[in-house]
Formats: structure tokens, C-alpha cells, sequence
């Protein structure tokens, strides 16, 4: 301020008198006028600001705790810039940020250990959708409704329902708040189009199959799981140095839970009943064992090795070239289409069921990670995280995300005419996400999907022969689980005592 | 002993006659008294591993009995309720639960295929180096055996895996290059364990090395020529001589070796998480996970009181072991 202040009563000194002479009255006026508008506006702003946010002159830092690798969690503290200029404009203090990661598979632990202690030092926190339970139970996190009814920009019409159910609310079912979505994320299927449309293929394929290879979005949107089955398998080259598709198999954090579910409630199936906790007799059904069988059945058409793909490992084997399509979570579109892949690929939803009326039916599990805050912030990093939040759901904000890469969720944004064409994935991120929705908001989600992965991994790497057994299994462990919590009003049935893999 | 030291005394003398006043004399005597103190037999060596005793007390012992106490509680840290006393449940749920066994049967069998291994092969190794003293190279040939076990566990089990991997890894590009199909050798539930078990003996096997090297250092050279003069056979040198004087240093390295590959958890989470299936899930890695995947305190601490008795018990087997040679040269 002091620089602003003293420039122009230098350059006024530095007038000379005789200059002052030749100027006219009005000219001096005018002068005058400038010269004070130039002091006093910039002190009238400051003023301000200082009257809008208690924290106007003061210096804050705030540390963001995010996902490693996961270009969603990155763009959110590259980004973060920004917010400092934005803050500084807008309501007069300085912030700054750092970043902590870790995998997937021990973000949780990270922030838990440091949430139980009662620690500030992750300010905001882009958990996993089904942590929401188990953050919010214990206490760590902040419920958001009073702070939303306060700052009415951060009631948000979302593109989907399951975006709010996703990422915001917890018990299912209830309006308690306690996240908004960071990234939201659903399962597509890239596909190379090079190779799909390559000379004699679809005659080769119409001669096969008898129908026309899919080409287009909408072909594929059509597809069902047979017909998807007939492509990959027609696509798969191994003389060629390239298999028919890449999904998640592994037996790290939820690789082979997501995709398995998304198969048994796409047939008809479900998981658990989320009001009475009742998994036995809901998981472990004939119909989810089929389910997977159909999942483990698509093992044939991938590369060696493909019951230990995660995220990295299906990115890699379709960058290099390894398989035609791959099953993927879209948010990591940036990383699936490199340069050199730019133009090759069609992002396309995954195929339906046929139902028996001949409808397609998709339920799939959806991705995407919501902010939470710290319940323990001192008040000024609690205001700074929410004026964060308020700032991260500004149109210009989604809009810079969306073309970084990024997924926003709010509906103005979604519904833009020209969302569609910023990114190969946009399409069909929109229309998955009215297909898709989360499972277990459960302060034990931890505890259930350990389990859960190791009785279906155990099954698709021929560890278990039979499907039943393991839901079986599963159904046991994650009963006994849900009733010693009290959230299931049944106890897992006699016949799980002793029960083995 | 330092209070009858002459120059303490003399420096004592030098600086009372320096201070006249009465008040610098008493203070001397003070510290002169102090120092008689600390001198005496019975103090100085408490005084002296006072502050060992006061970390082990602080990071050793209070965290145990606070496990101890824990595994009496059903607590969970995300459920936001307070532990709530069980007595003995967490213990007869693990005694209860099949899996545990499992794990713990698994874990033995590791152990038991590791250790072995790694022992065997550590001698042999260890037999190679001690009787190539003049053999050029033969620092730079140490130097990388003992190389794999100074890498963190979690480097090597990095690697590995992309060793391992059957699409990129170097290993299944040679086995495909002299044409047999790729082997998948983590993915696959028959492999997996073998496949952890063959980079465990990598990277311990030089331990054991290091340990064989210094038990044949103990092995008198008088005995070996003694033995080589009564025309005794290879076998019975290595028997009556070599392994009679190194044989308990090995055990040391055995015991050691017993007891960590029995906490085995970093090389596994790194390579395989317990999978396939539930292939490599050592009772390690169970105990992680319900620590610090599932947050429950309580079971869990039963789980590492377990196998902390366990542990000891190994311990204690050993060194009753290792006293049979005292008792026996006692008795002799």
C-alpha cells in the first residue's frame, strides 16, 4: 500500500511550478481527482474486504490431503493459485497450500491416523465416497448443512441424484451432509478406434457375427453383454501382440469389488440392504454368483497376468498398446489418451443386460471422490476451507477443471452445450452417472470390502472353484461385522462358525 | 573410584586455596561429594544406563502393557464410541476364527521354507567366501551379495512385482524368448506364494551369509590344521570343527531371521497384498489390515499380544538352545 500511496505524491511533487502555471483549472481538477481516486480506491477496496472476512490481512496456510497419481486430486491444489488470488482479491487475506498423497489403498489410513489425534494438519480431505461413514461417525468431519443454509452459493443443483448420495450424505437415506463432490467418476470403456476401424474389419466382423461392427457412440450404446463379449474376443490378437480388453482384477483397495458389483447389480442382484444391514441371503445369491462367473469369464480375452490389474495396470497395458479396450475409470481420460493416442479413442458406456423384455438395464458403481473438511480446524482454516468451497463451484472455476481434465458435477456445467466436446469421456460421463451410484456408507466399509476382495480375488485367480462358496463366505464375515456394529438386526447364521475360504 | 582420584584431589586443593571465601569451599565439597556419589559402585552403573532404561520404559514397555490392556477392549476407532471392557472376547474370537489358523499355518510354513533356505544356503555361501581369502573380486562379490539386503523392503517388493509382471516384466520376456508361454507367476494362487517366498530368500539369504562368515571367523585355525594332520574327512571337519564352533552364531542368525520373517508384512503389501486369493495373506499382513484398514483396536491387539507370546516363545526356544554349550562347559 505504501508504494501506491507514495508514487503519486512523488510524480505530483515533481511538477514543476511553471508547469503548474501553464495548466488549466479544469485539467487540474481532473488531475486531482485521479490522483485521489488512485490513492483512496485501492484503501476503499482494501476496506472492503477487511469488512467481508474477519481474516483480511492475515497469512494462512492450508494443506490439502488427496490421492496419489490421481490427476482429479492434483488439479485441485494445481488450481489452488487461483483461490489464493482470488481470496486475496476478494476477501483480503493471503493463502497459500502444499499437498500430502497417498494410494488409493492407504489414504484412509493416513488421514485416520492423523483425524483420531485431533490434528489440523490436513485441512481439507478428498476422501473415497464410501469413507464418508466412517468419517463422519467418530466425528472427524464437518456436517455441512448449517454451512450451506449460511452460504447459499454452496446449495448446488448436481447433474445426477446419485451425486448428492454419493458424495454428500450420510446415513443413506437421511439430508446430514458432509461432503460435495470433488471429482465425480464412472466406469467407460475406451476403445481403440484406429484398430476398430481398421480396413476389412467390419466386413470380417459381418461376416462373422452377422451384424454390423459397432462404430459409433450410439452403436455402443446399444451393446449388450453378449454382443460386447463377440467384440473383444474378435479384437483379441495375441499373434498380434495385443489382446481383445483390460479390467480390474487385483486384490489391492476395491480393483475387483467395484467391477464385480457393478456386474451383480446389473443383473438383477444387490449387495446388501442398506436399511436393515442384511447381507446374507442379498449377496450371496445364485444370481451374483453368476455374475461372476460372467466377470471371471471375460479373463480369457486380457493379457497374462490380468487378475492383478488396478488402475496403473490397465492404463499401461492400454497405452502401450497391449489390448483393444479397456474398462476404466474416466477420470483418468488424460492419462488413457497421451498424445500419441489423441483421436484413437472412443470413450463409450459399458454394455447393459438384456432384461427379459429385451431392455438394456445398467447399474453400476460409480467413482469420484467428494471434499470433506476438518472438523478439528481452528476457525480461520474453517473459514478459509469453505471459502475455498464457494470458490471451487464458480462457473469460471468448473469451467477451467472441465477443460484441465477435471469432472465437475453441478448441472449448470454438465448441461453446457458445449460440455459434450471438451473431453472424449464427457459424453459418457453424463450418461453414466444417471446409471450409477455407490455402495456401503458404512463406518465399516473398510472391514467389509477387505473381505469382500479376498473371497472374489480368490475365486478369479482359481484359489476358490466355486462363486457361491465365496459370497457365502463373504456374506458371513460382513453379517457378523454389521451386527457386532449394530447396524445389522441380524446375527450371521450358526452355520458361519468355522467357515473357511 | 573418581573421588580418590589424586587430581581430583588436587585440583580440589588448587581451587580452595584460590576461593577464600568459606561458601566456595562448601560448594567444592559439594561437588566433590557428588562426584564420590556417582563414584560408588552400587550407583554409577544405574546412573549410567538410567537413560536406556527410561526410553525402554517410555517407547518399550508402557505401549506394551497399553496393547495388553487394549486387546481387552471392543474398540473401534471410526465407530465413535467409547472402548467398551470384554474381557477375554477378542482372544476367543481369533481362537474361533479358521482364517487366523489359516494365516498363521501359512505364515509358519513361510517361515520354516524361508529360514531353512536362507540358513543353507547362507553357509554354503559363507563356506565359498571364508576359503577365498585370496580370490580377486572378492570384496566387489560381497558387496552385491549383500546388496539385496540393504534394499527397503518396499523398494524390493516394487521391483519385483515388475520383474514379476507377466505383460512388462524382464523375466516372462525370457521365458517367452526361448518360447514357453508366460508365467504368471503372482497372479496365479499355485505361483504366488512361491513366487514371495523366492525374493524373501533374495533378500535375507546374504544375512544368513554374513552370519555363517562370522561364525566360521570364530573357528580356530589350529583345530581345522590339527584336524587336517589326523587325516579327518571333509565331511567330519565340517562337522567336529567348522560347525561345532559356529553353530551358535548361526543359531543367533537363525533366531533373528526367525523371528522377522515371522513379522513379514512390507514385501508382501508391496507385491501381492495377501492375494491372490487369500495366497500370500501372512498373519502379518491379517494384523495390518485390522489395525490399520479396519481400525479395530481392540481385536487387533489381541492379535499382536499373540504373536508377541509367539515370538517369545520362538526366543526363548532358541536361547534355551544356545545355554545347553554354557551348561554343558559348567558341568564339563
Amino acid at each position: 500500500m505504501s508504494k501506491e500511496t507514495d508514487a503519486p505524491a512523488g510524480a505530483f511533487a515533481a511538477i514543476s511550478k511553471s508547469k503548474l502555471n501553464r495548466i488549466g483549472r479544469r485539467q487540474l481538477i481532473q488531475g486531482s481527482a485521479a490522483l485521489g481516486a488512485s490513492v483512496a480506491l485501492p484503501r476503499y477496496a482494501f476496506s472492503q474486504s477487511e469488512k467481508k472476512s474477519p481474516l483480511a490481512g492475515k497469512s494462512i496456510h492450508m494443506q490439502i490431503l488427496g490421492i496419489a497419481g490421481w490427476l482429479p486430486s492434483k488439479l485441485g491444489v494445481d488450481m489452488s493459485p487461483d483461490f489464493a488470488k482470488y481470496a486475496k482479491d476478494k476477501y483480503g487475506y493471503d493463502v497459500s497450500f502444499s499437498f500430502a498423497d497417498a494410494p488409493f489403498g492407504t489414504l484412509f489410513q493416513k488421514a485416520a491416523t492423523s483425524l483420531a489425534t485431533r490434528s489440523q494438519e490436513y485441512n481439507i480431505i478428498i476422501s473415497d465416497s464410501q469413507w464418508l461413514g466412517a468419517l463422519a461417525t467418530p466425528g472427524w468431519i464437518v456436517q455441512l448443512n448449517d454451512i450451506i443454509a449460511k452460504n447459499p452459493e454452496l446449495n448446488i443443483e448436481w447433474w445426477s441424484p446419485s451425486i448428492r448420495s454419493s458424495y454428500q450424505v450420510f446415513p443413506d437415506g437421511t439430508d446430514k451432509l458432509w461432503g460435495f463432490p470433488q471429482v465425480g467418476d464412472i466406469i467407460g470403456i475406451f476403445v481403440r478406434k484406429d484398430i476398430l476401424e481398421g480396413p476389412g474389419e467390419a466386413e470380417a466382423f459381418k461376416a462373422k457375427h452377422g451384424r454390423d461392427l459397432p462404430k459409433t457412440w450410439e452403436d455402443f450404446e446399444k451393446m449388450d453383454f453378449d454382443q460386447w463379449v463377440e467384440l473383444i474376443s474378435f479384437f483379441d490378437r495375441p499373434e498380434k501382440g495385443y489382446r481383445g480388453f483390460a479390467a480390474q482384477y487385483s486384490r489391492e483397495y476395491d480393483a475387483a469389488t467395484c467391477p464385480t458389483m457393478s456386474f451383480m447389480r446389473s443383473t438383477g442382484g444387490d449387495v446388501w440392504d442398506p436399511k436393515t444391514g442384511q447381507v446374507e441371503g442379498v449377496l450371496d445369491t445364485p444370481s451374483n454368483a453368476k455374475a461372476m462367473e460372467l466377470y471371471k469369464s471375460w479373463l480369457k480375452y486380457q493379457p497374462p497376468g490380468a487378475t492383478n490389474y488396478f488402475i496403473a495396470e490397465v492404463i499401461d497395458a492400454f497405452t502401450q498398446g497391449k489390448v483393444f479396450a479397456a474398462w476404466q475409470w474416466v477420470a483418468t481420460g488424460k492419462t488413457m489418451i497421451p498424445p500419441s493416442l489423441e483421436g484413437k479413442v472412443i470413450v463409450v458406456p459399458p454394455p447393459g443386460f438384456k432384461k427379459s423384455d429385451g431392455t438394456l438395464y445398467r447399474n453400476y458403481i460409480i467413482g469420484g471422490q467428494p471434499w470433506v473438511i476438518n472438523a478439528f480446524n481452528d476457525p480461520e482454516h474453517m473459514q478459509v476451507a469453505v471459502d475455498f468451497m464457494k470458490w471451487w463451484y464458480l462457473p469460471e472455476t468448473s469451467k477451467d477443471y472441465l477443460k484441465r481434465g477435471g469432472m465437475p458435477c453441478d448441472k449448470a456445467t454438465c448441461a453446457a452445450a458445449d460440455f459434450d466436446g471438451i473431453n472424449p469421456w464427457n459424453r459418457t460421463y453424463k450418461y453414466m452417472l444417471l446409471r450409477s451410484s455407490d455402495f456401503w456408507h458404512d463406518p465399516k466399509y473398510s472391514e467389509m470390502l477387505s473381505d469382500m476382495q479376498e473371497a472374489i480375488t480368490g475365486y478369479y485367480t482359481g484359489q476358490i472353484k466355486d462363486p457361491l462358496h465365496a459370497l457365502n463366505w463373504v456374506a458371513c464375515q460382513q453379517q457378523k461385522i454389521l451386527y457386532d456394529e449394530g447396524t445389522a438386526q441380524k446375527a450371521a447364521q450358526a452355520q458361519c462358525s468355522g467357515m473357511t475360504l | 573410584m573418581l573421588g580418590n582420584d589424586p587430581l581430583i584431589r588436587t585440583v580440589g586443593r588448587v581451587e580452595v586455596a584460590a576461593a577464600s571465601p568459606s561458601r566456595r569451599g562448601s560448594a567444592d565439597r559439594g561437588h566433590t561429594g557428588f562426584v564420590t556419589f556417582l563414584g560408588r559402585r552400587e550407583v554409577l552403573p544405574s546412573v549410567l544406563i538410567a537413560p536406556v532404561v527410561i526410553f525402554f520404559i517410555i517407547w518399550n514397555t508402557i505401549p506394551t502393557l497399553w496393547l495388553i490392556g487394549l486387546s481387552f477392549y471392543r474398540f473401534s476407532l471410526t465407530s465413535g464410541r467409547a472402548p467398551i471392557f470384554s474381557g477375554f472376547y477378542n482372544y476367543v474370537s481369533i481362537i474361533n476364527d479358521g482364517a487366523t489358523w489359516l494365516d498363521l499355518s501359512r505364515t509358519f510354513i513361510f517361515v520354516v521354507l524361508a529360514v531353512g533356505i536362507e540358513t543353507v544356503a547362507g553357509f554354503f555361501l559363507g563356506l565359498l567366501f571364508w576359503g577365498s581369502d585370496r580370490l580377486p573380486g572378492r570384496r566387489v562379490a560381497l558387496t552385491l551379495l549383500f546388496a539385496p539386503m540393504v534394499v527397503t523392503p518396499v523398494a524390493a517388493g516394487t521391483f519385483w512385482r515388475l520383474i514379476y509382471d507377466p505383460t512388462f516384466g524382464v523375466l516372462d520376456w525370457f521365458i517367452t524368448l526361448l518360447g514357453f508361454p508366460a508365467v504368471r507367476f503372482l497372479s496365479d494362487a499355485n505361483l504366488a506364494f512361491w513366487a514371495v517366498l523366492a525374493v524373501d530368500i533374495w533378500m535375507w539369504t546374504p544375512f544368513m551369509v554374513l552370519m555363517a562368515m562370522a561364525g566360521l571367523g570364530s573357528v580356530p585355525r589350529a583345530e581345522l590344521e590339527a584336524a587336517e594332520i589326523d587325516r579327518l574327512t571333509l565331511w567330519q571337519r565340517f562337522r567336529l570343527v567348522i560347525l561345532y564352533h559356529g553353530k551358535f552364531i548361526l543359531m543367533l542368525g537363525i533366531l533373528l531371521r526367525t523371528i522377522d520373517a515371522f513379522k513379514t508384512m512390507d514385501l508382501i503389501f508391496d507385491m501381492t497384498y495377501g492375494g491372490p486369493g487369500t495366497a500370500t495373506k501372512l498373519v502379518a499382513m491379517t494384523l495390518f489390515r485390522s489395525a490399520f484398514e479396519s481400525f479395530n483396536m481392540g481385536s487387533s491387539s489381541a492379535l499382536a499380544v499373540i504373536l508377541l507370546l509367539i515370538s517369545i516363545a520362538f526366543t526363548a526356544t532358541f536361547l534355551y538352545v544356545l545355554y545347553i554349550r554354557e551348561r554343558r562347559a559348567a558341568e564339563a
